[in-house]
């Protein structure tokens, strides 16, 4: 079996009207056997930012202490929050800098950046293991259910959604999807980011 | 020469591969009194297109649609022997067979070839004896089931949780005091059979060019109101009297 499906697991980031949405799964796993149903992989970046790190486990626990570090070193010396599409950057060059020996990641971001006339600019990126970015401007997938989450996607997803109508497609586009992949599931976790808060629900999912 | 000593001396394998796979992806609904079978029509090898138009869904008779998938030669093949048979019981019977017999009998045809496999995914739709719709779908040796939607081909794994969710209402609970329908109406299944394909056509390489619906309808069925001034819609009803069946056909994206 692929390490890539090692430990299982999927993240789903779709866009909305002035929101973003960020899902994923909780399963955590050793190939077929289950070992937690509370593993978390999306953790915050700033108020705004949200990364999801679906692939290996122990390179999940690796990066999110890389990019804690690296996000923390920028604040401090450029003395502002970072923007969405520079730590997209910062993602991709931390990525390739492995380039022949790679984490085995497929990160997904999600954030919005506020604009100089006052406006919100909703952002979502997904890069693959050696860090080449793909800006989407309507959802992103990774994970062991990728193929399953671009098929319901693709059918659910429709343009400028508000932030209640967003979460529950995300939800419903990550849930149908968990369902048909033996290596993701085991509950599911959701946050929906708006200009001024952050909707962060567990979902109960099918525990077979 | 040492070389070409050892050429002489060793043994050398011959090999030769009978199967390769032709993508495209295929899908059967079934409601109350109607059924739902539709195709692809891409060919494909690999990365190449061999043709954009080879259909996937035959009419076997009217009440009954096979739609076949996976390795080409041997689903057109398939179909052929299948067809027979049911003339041949036409002959001996004077009637065309009944859907469930037909479903047994492609088992045993499949089954038949259990250390040869015909390499194709079969999905089998139309109309039961007692007037329901019905799909029955098998595996490429003859394990089959009867069920209310199913997805085969390349962009299975696309289409079907999608399919899930919306014939089946999965991951959806029912406003208080109302419940979920057993069965959709036609006017509802055939905009979820196009979107499913196009969002197929969308990301998987091997689904797209055009669309072939074949629609089963019982007789007297009210789901013929509405079809009939459809777009691209043709009548292939063999008989006059009974069930009858339309092919609609639609043109997808050709990248």
């Amino acid at each position: 079996m692929s390490i890539m499906s090692h430990n299982g697991g999927s993240v789903i980031a779709m866009v909305g009207k002035d929101c973003v949405a960020i899902a994923s799964d909780l399963r955590l796993g050793n190939e077929a056997m289950g070992i937690s149903s509370n593993f978390q992989r999306i953790f915050p970046v700033s108020d705004r930012i949200y990364l999801g790190l679906p692939g290996l486990a122990t390179d999940v626990a690796t990066l999110r202490e890389k990019f804690r570090f690296r996000v923390n070193m920028y604040t401090i010396k450029e003395e502002r929050e970072i923007k969405p599409e520079t730590f997209a950057h910062l993602v991709s060059s931390t990525l390739y800098e492995h380039r022949f020996g790679p984490y085995f990641i497929e990160p997904v971001m999600a954030g919005i950046s506020k604009t100089p006339t006052g406006g919100v600019k909703p952002f979502i990126a997904a890069t693959d293991l050696i860090g080449c970015l793909n800006f989407a401007k309507d959802f992103v997938v990774a994970g062991t259910a990728s193929d399953k989450l671009y098929g319901v996607a693709e059918g659910l997803w429709e343009p400028d959604l508000e932030p209640e109508d967003l979460f529950e497609t995300i939800s419903q586009t990550l849930l149908n999807a968990v369902d048909r992949d033996a290596f993701s599931g085991w509950g599911a976790l959701v946050h929906v980011i708006t200009k001024d808060k952050v909707i962060t629900r567990t979902l109960k999912g099918r525990m077979d | 020469m040492p070389g070409s000593m050892v050429a002489m001396t060793q043994p050398v394998q011959q090999s030769f591969n009978p199967y390769t796979e032709n993508g495209g992806t295929i899908l059967a609904i079934a409601g109350s009194d109607f059924s739902v079978i539709a195709g692809d029509t891409r060919q494909s090898e690999g990365y190449s297109i061999q043709t954009r138009y080879a259909p996937k869904v035959f009419r076997l008779t009217d009440k009954a649609v096979l739609a076949v998938n996976g390795f080409a030669a041997d689903g057109n093949m398939f179909v052929k022997k299948v067809k027979q048979r049911l003339e041949w019981y036409r002959h001996a019977h004077a009637k065309d067979m009944p859907i469930r017999a037909i479903a047994r009998l492609i088992q045993t045809m499949l089954y038949a070839r259990r250390f040869f496999p015909y390499y194709v995914y079969n999905i089998l739709g139309g109309i039961e004896e007692d007037g329901t719709g019905a799909v029955y779908s098998f595996d490429p040796v003859g394990s089959y089931e009867r069920e209310t939607c199913r997805a085969a081909g390349a962009a299975q794994s696309l289409v079907q949780p999608f399919l899930d969710n919306q014939i089946y209402f999965k991951n959806q609970t029912p406003a208080a005091g109302t419940q979920f329908p057993q069965h959709l109406p036609l006017t509802s299944v055939l905009p979820l059979v196009i979107d499913s394909f196009t969002s197929a056509t969308e990301r998987h390489i091997e689904v797209g060019d055009g669309l072939e619906i074949y629609v089963v309808v019982a007789s007297g069925s009210t789901s013929l109101q509405g079809l009939q001034n459809l777009r691209g819609v043709q009548e292939v009803t063999g008989t006059t009297d009974g069930e009858r069946v339309f092919v609609i056909r639609r043109e997808l994206k050709k990248d």
